[in-house]
């Protein structure tokens, strides 16, 4: 009878341990079992080398990350963001690729506009800015103009 | 007899009608940017007001075709963001007439300078019917600038709202600055610095 019980607790314990490093696994490894917030799109020229998983920022609080990248047929870059569901994007919202610092991580920011006519679930950020070469800029002014 | 052929006169005018009206109406975004770049240059190049005595007066001409197309007080808007709402009707007016000044003070020396420089377009961007990018490069001498126009149908036409010169937006830049003074101090600061802006650079250009 004692023993039942002993391996009663032991089973309890193992799977305790088990629920923790699940809990673990998921937050660590950003793991999102379940795909809530919400999702929209930008194309951009440019990106130079953000990569999925980059953070998406508002006045410099992330709010999400990029999801996927994929080339479409006209050559641009197509984004897909996935966003906390508390961010609201109107349709005047504009994305822009930043750098953090001068050699940082590439980033997305967003400013959310003011228009009153929000994006939909899915729906498109149709103003971007590409991401500026910065290195270009900053060699262009150190040896000069052509 | 008679009474069908005039039916049918009518019909057909009509239907012309119908057609030079939807006519107008299907003029491209590229159409639109290309008949301002277009007409601006020819007046930068006219010979009889290249003297510089009629320096105002072909500024003012390319003003006025450079006006009808660009739609002021809705890059005034996109640039202001949130505080637009909470102005009155006159604040406002008085704002996007500042931010029209500003902007005509800012470039109208890039445009002056105008040195033979070609403009190439791109195939335009639509995945909208009422939002396009027209994407064209300015070729000079030994440089190549790419240069965007964001424009929005309206009832005058496709407006453009924003421009994007080497990758960086004229709205963007805008709405990040006016914004840090908007938070900094207030609306009434702001509207003090674009004057001091403006009359600065009005300055200069008399110079």
């Amino acid at each position: 009878m004692k023993r039942g019980s002993l391996e009663l607790v032991v089973g309890v314990f193992v799977l305790a341990g088990l629920a923790c490093l699940a809990y673990l696994a998921v937050h660590l490894g950003k793991l999102e079992l379940f795909g809530g917030g919400y999702r929209v799109v930008a194309d951009f020229d440019n990106i130079s080398g953000l990569k999925p998983g980059a953070a998406v920022e508002v006045a410099g609080v992330e709010v999400g990350r990029v999801e996927a990248i994929q080339l479409t047929t006209g050559d641009r870059a197509k984004l897909v963001l996935r966003l906390s569901p508390g961010v609201k994007l109107n349709d005047d919202a504009i994305a822009s690729i930043r750098t953090k610092g001068i050699i940082g991580d590439k980033f997305v920011k967003l400013s959310t506009g003011s228009s009153g006519k929000a994006i939909p679930n899915g729906g498109k950020i149709r103003d971007t800015e590409s991401a500026v070469e910065w290195e270009e800029l900053i060699s262009k002014y150190i040896h000069g103009k052509v | 007899m008679r009474l069908v052929l005039i039916g049918v006169l009518a019909l057909s005018l009509t239907l012309s009608l119908a057609l030079a009206v939807s006519g107008a109406r299907a003029e491209s975004p590229t159409d639109a940017v290309k008949s301002v770049v277009d007409e601006a240059i020819r007046i930068l190049k006219d010979p009889s007001l290249k003297a510089p005595a009629l320096k105002k007066q072909r500024r003012d001409r390319v003003k006025q075709v450079v006006d009808r197309r660009f739609d002021y007080e809705e890059m005034a808007k996109r640039s202001l963001g949130a505080s637009w709402r909470s102005l009155s009707a006159g604040q406002r007016q008085e704002f996007v007439r500042l931010f029209a000044q500003l902007l005509e003070a800012s470039y109208s020396d890039k445009i002056m300078n105008y040195s033979d420089e070609k403009v190439q377009y791109a195939p335009e961007i639509k995945d909208d019917d009422d939002y396009a990018e027209v994407r064209t490069m300015v070729l000079r001498k030994n440089d190549r600038i790419p240069m965007n126009y964001r424009l929005m149908r309206k009832s005058q036409g496709w407006m453009v709202y924003d421009v994007v010169i080497e990758g960086v937006s004229l709205v963007s830049n805008y709405r990040s600055q006016f914004s840090q003074v908007i938070r900094e101090s207030s609306y009434n600061e702001l509207v003090r610095r674009l004057r001091t802006k403006i009359n600065e650079l009005q300055r200069i250009e008399r110079i």
